[in-house]
């Protein structure tokens, strides 16, 4: 006999109440009136052997119908044998997700998180299948679902935790979305190659996280989140609440002359759950620098400028005081350095002719804090050295070359460089030829009759695209007074990205080898039209030079964690074997052909190595780990994820089984309902005698008086 | 009980008796309502019957009619105990009652009637009158309600004594739930003054059985005072205590010569009377015997 709520058992213990009753039945709170007292003494209630007795019949039916009650209402049940389920049934699978994301690097929560964690692991009952991700950015598998049913039932626990410990914080971000869902679609994977096995069990993924602020959740937006699959939320909470991060703020203005004192300006946010207000700025490392306070309100940013430096005194490091958390104080900054680049004009222009190509090319690239265009000029037969060939990023022919001079273009050219051929006249065919290898090109003197125009300009090439916006694309106002006619038939992989009016091309590309060459069939001499005077000339120059490689952008700042593209870098220094030094100091040598540096682990100063001169970028902390107030979880509701209470218990699938069983031979069998009759019968026994007996006292009474 | 006016309750009860007084088998007796004197030196020599002087020889007083009429003084107990009744009525209804059949009754024959009620002091007294109204007047006192919170019994004793010079019947009517040892001083001054004393002893049917089940707070009705008790283990010494009080009653009364009637309340009023009335005859032939 087995019962289905056995607490209700403990309702039997109400038959002390009819014993108590018939002992004490004469504390009565009743009062009767009487004559008078004087012939009466007082009698204390007690419990007499007499009272015990009395009635003692009536005492039994009345303990006998609780008894049947709290019986009844224990639903009893005879038990039956249970069918014999697989084990690997009651098995859950359960992912554990740990953020050791950069946030996790303040006081105790990572220690506080791996407390929780080796909990969880040891909470596992041993059908379960665990795997333990650590994730910030990426997700990483600690322990997967292989390893932990590879390991012993009695170990796997503290083995998994010593794993899990073996792992720290890094300084890269939150991405809790992606984290989820990469969770979520390895129980997921999981589940669909055992689901021919075995039934499926509990699943459900446990993040133990701080829940910054700043997690990313874009992961998850229309995701589809698996059914079935439950999220639990363990939150480690650090113990001081004020965090404040410093962030570098890149200038956009590029044209700032290079002259100008450059000031980097920071932006110091305070995260929305912050008690302090006041910071403070100063250059790490410089003794006698001044400090900047900034006054941030909190879940606010504001934007200072770096304090500044005394003269003759560098600086790459900045720091923030005055909040709880040192995690993302410290600011690297690397002040960009204004790169050279090489043009080679191959002729001997003078340069205060305005009536020459070279006067308006001086003009057009004028000298910022990025990069400082020179403009070389070779006279008649000077030859230029090999060297200067790479540092040149773009030959402009603009007349008949000798030799020599040829030579070195097609030199330049089967190296990957950039020839700008602008036909001044028709005598430059041959040399045109020559550079594109076709033997015997005529350019003749195309006759315009008042002047011609641009027309059908090919916005998708490269050279055009940033005037492909209708505010830019009108080059209908500037008028060609003179060109050449290039005959397309014999350059059969030339492509025309403009042409004239007259339906002559106007700007043409033509491959050569890895090189290519770009043909004027004009020039922006005021003699031939009016493009140097024109608003496109300036960006159709700056268009070329990037597509001649001149214009890279530039290595500044980036987080920890970004790739950094190191092509440019490697097209200058061609042969030269590349390294990165890391911010500790160690070197990273960089495989053969590979343009990019992804181990950017830590903040700080990295600096290629290899190149004539290094180049150094700064990488820092995003700061959106530095939002540290806890993030409303009703977020990740919305987003569609079923969050579930840590209290329910991982998984009793077996107890419930049984549960179940029981429930349904209770109901089935019904026992309750005969006691309860049974009570009733009881009951109305206890009434008819309790009547019987009455009546009788009242008759003895009467009989007596 | 069930007729509310007392008068007419009385009337009744007493006509009732006067019914059944011709199916009783004592006929012939009278209170006594003419009084003659042996004649001693000093008395008035006008007063002499000279009949009787002629018949016996001797001197003998012959007192005026008014006052050789009956003076009846009822003494009823108005405390908070008469009260107390297990039945649909009260012992201080019974006894009102009671005095007010007593009361008509002697009216009737033409007695004077005197009222005085009392719990722990006198409350109301009215002197022995027989006149127009007096009846009324002495119905509407005893209508009055209890208020005594106590039972004395001596003080309307000694009043009495004080007050009533003339030799009269006292008719006592209470549940002498009071301690009684002043009782017996008091009743023989009053006997010692001539006067004729009864005693009504009335007492409800619940208080001379005790016959209660279950042990529950008891509330004093005098004193409000309150007592746990169970019946079943107070109910011999209650017995005992009661039966012993009402025997030092008895004695006292018998050693005095003060007529004792017990009356429990269940009794008929009738019955009553008719104890009352044989009372008095034993008296007169003990009266007469003594003289």
């Amino acid at each position: 006999m087995s019962f289905l709520t056995p607490l209700f058992l403990l309702g039997g213990l109400a038959v002390a109440l009819p014993i108590i009753f018939h002992l004490v039945r004469r504390s009565s709170r009743e009062k009767m009136v009487f004559s008078s007292l004087m012939f009466l003494k007082p009698t204390p209630p007690r419990m007499t052997r007499r009272n015990r007795l009395e009635n003692i019949f009536l005492l039994l039916l009345r303990c006998l119908a609780i008894c049947l009650l709290a019986f009844g209402f224990a639903r009893p049940f005879f038990q039956k044998p249970m069918a014999a389920v697989p084990q690997a049934a009651t098995s859950s699978r359960l992912v554990l997700l740990v953020d050791a994301s950069a946030s996790m690097k303040r006081e105790g929560l990572w220690s506080a998180a791996l407390e929780r964690g080796e909990a969880l692991l040891k909470s596992a009952s041993p059908g379960d299948q665990v795997c333990l991700l650590v994730y910030d950015d990426r997700i990483r598998t600690v322990v997967s679902f292989e390893e932990w049913a590879g390991f012993g039932i009695a170990e796997r626990a503290s083995l998994a935790a010593r794993r899990l410990a073996s792992n720290a914080p890094s300084w890269r971000s939150t991405h809790l979305g992606n984290a989820l869902i990469a969770a979520a679609e390895i129980l997921e994977d999981t589940e669909s190659s055992r689901r021919e096995q075995e039934p499926t069990g509990l699943k459900r993924i446990v993040v133990i996280s701080d829940f910054q602020e700043g997690s990313r959740l874009d992961g998850l937006q229309g995701y589809e989140w698996p059914r079935g699959v439950e999220v639990a939320v363990e939150a480690v909470k650090a113990k001081r609440p004020t965090n404040a991060g410093l962030q570098w703020v890149l200038d956009a203005e590029d044209s700032l002359p290079a002259a100008a004192e450059a000031v980097a300006r920071l932006r110091v946010s305070n995260s929305s759950d912050a008690t302090a207000e006041q910071f403070q700025i100063r250059w790490d490392g410089i003794a006698d620098a001044p400090s900047l306070d900034a006054y941030v309100p909190p879940g606010q940013s504001r934007i200072v400028p770096a304090p500044r430096l005394p003269a003759g005194v560098a600086g790459e490091r900045l720091t923030l005081r005055g909040d709880d958390h040192d995690f993302d104080n410290l600011v690297h900054l690397v002040q960009p350095r204004a790169e050279e680049v090489n043009v080679l004009l191959l002729d001997d222009d003078r340069e205060n002719d305005p009536g020459r190509l070279l006067y308006y090319l001086k003009r057009a690239f004028q000298d910022t804090r990025r990069q400082t265009v020179r403009i070389n000029t070779l006279a008649g037969g000077t030859v230029p050295s090999a060297a200067s060939l790479v540092t040149n990023r773009l030959l402009i022919v603009s007349r008949a070359l000798p030799e020599n001079q040829l030579t070195l273009a097609r030199q330049s050219l089967s190296s990957g460089g950039t020839v700008l051929c602008v036909l001044n006249d028709a005598t430059l065919g041959d040399t045109l030829g020559r550079l594109t290898g076709t033997a015997g090109l005529t350019v003749t003197e195309a006759t315009v009759g008042n002047y011609a125009m641009f027309s059908q300009m090919d916005f998708e090439h490269p050279l055009l695209s940033p005037f492909s916006d209708p505010r830019f694309s009108d080059f209908s106002k500037i008028r060609i007074w003179k060109h050449r006619r290039l005959p397309l038939e014999s350059l059969p992989d030339a492509r025309v990205i403009a042409r004239f009016d007259d339906q002559d091309p106007a700007i043409v590309e033509i491959p050569s080898g890895p090189g290519r060459v770009f043909v004027f069939t004009f020039s922006w001499r005021p003699a031939d039209s009016q493009l140097a005077l024109s608003s496109k000339f300036v960006p159709l120059l700056y268009s070329l030079l990037e597509q001649a490689g001149g214009l890279q952008a530039q290595l500044a700042q980036y987080r920890v964690g970004d790739t950094v593209d190191l092509a440019a870098v490697l097209a200058k220094s061609a042969g030269v074997e590349l390294s990165v030094r890391q911010p500790d100091g160690s070197l990273i040598p960089l495989p053969a052909g590979e343009t990019r540096f992804a181990q950017t682990e830590v903040p700080g100063v990295y600096e290629v190595i290899g190149p004539a001169v290094p180049v150094r970028f700064a990488v820092n902390l995003d700061l959106a780990e530095s939002r540290t107030a806890p993030l409303a979880l009703d977020e990740l509701e919305r987003l569609g994820l079923p969050l579930k209470p840590r209290e329910i218990a991982l998984s009793k699938p077996a107890e419930l089984r049984q549960n179940l069983h029981n429930t349904e031979l209770e109901s089935r069998q019904k026992l309750w309902r005969w006691l309860i009759v049974a009570a009733l019968v009881v009951l109305m026994g206890e009434t008819l005698l309790a009547g019987w007996l009455t009546r009788r006292a009242t008759r003895q009474i009467e009989a007596t008086v | 009980m069930a007729i509310k006016n007392l008068e007419l309750r009385a009337r009744i009860v007493v006509e009732g008796f006067w019914h059944g007084i011709h199916r009783s088998p004592y006929h012939g007796f009278s209170v006594e309502f003419t009084e003659y004197r042996q004649y001693s030196p000093g008395d008035d020599p006008r007063y002499l019957d000279w009949q009787l002087y002629a018949r016996t020889d001797r001197y003998y007083i012959k007192k005026f009619e008014d006052e050789t009429n009956l003076r009846c003084y009822l003494l009823v107990d108005h405390s908070r105990s008469m009260d107390y009744g297990s039945l649909s009525y009260t012992k201080a209804q019974y006894a009102n009652t009671l005095a007010a059949t007593l009361a008509y009754f002697l009216y009737a024959q033409g007695d004077a009637v005197g009222l005085l009620t009392f719990d722990e002091k006198i409350r109301e007294y009215l002197p022995a009158r027989h006149r127009t109204g007096h009846l009324r007047r002495l119905m509407l006192q005893l209508e009055e309600s209890a208020g005594g919170t106590a039972t004395d019994l001596t003080a309307p004793l000694k009043r009495i004594v004080e007050v009533v010079r003339k030799r009269s019947l006292m008719v006592m009517i209470s549940d002498l739930l009071a301690p009684i040892d002043a009782l017996e001083k008091n009743l023989t001054s009053l006997a010692a003054c001539g006067h004729d004393v009864m005693l009504f002893h009335v007492l409800d049917p619940a208080e001379l059985a005790f016959q209660f089940d279950k042990a529950i707070l008891f509330r004093d009705v005098e004193s409000g005072r309150d007592l746990f008790i169970d019946p079943a283990t107070a109910r011999k010494e209650y017995l005992r205590q009661l039966n012993a009080h009402n025997a030092a009653v008895l004695a006292a009364c018998q050693r005095l010569g003060v007529g004792y009637r017990r009356f429990a309340t269940d009794r008929a009023l009738e019955l009553a009377m008719f104890d009352f009335l044989r009372e008095r005859m034993q008296r007169g032939r003990f009266i007469n015997r003594r003289r």
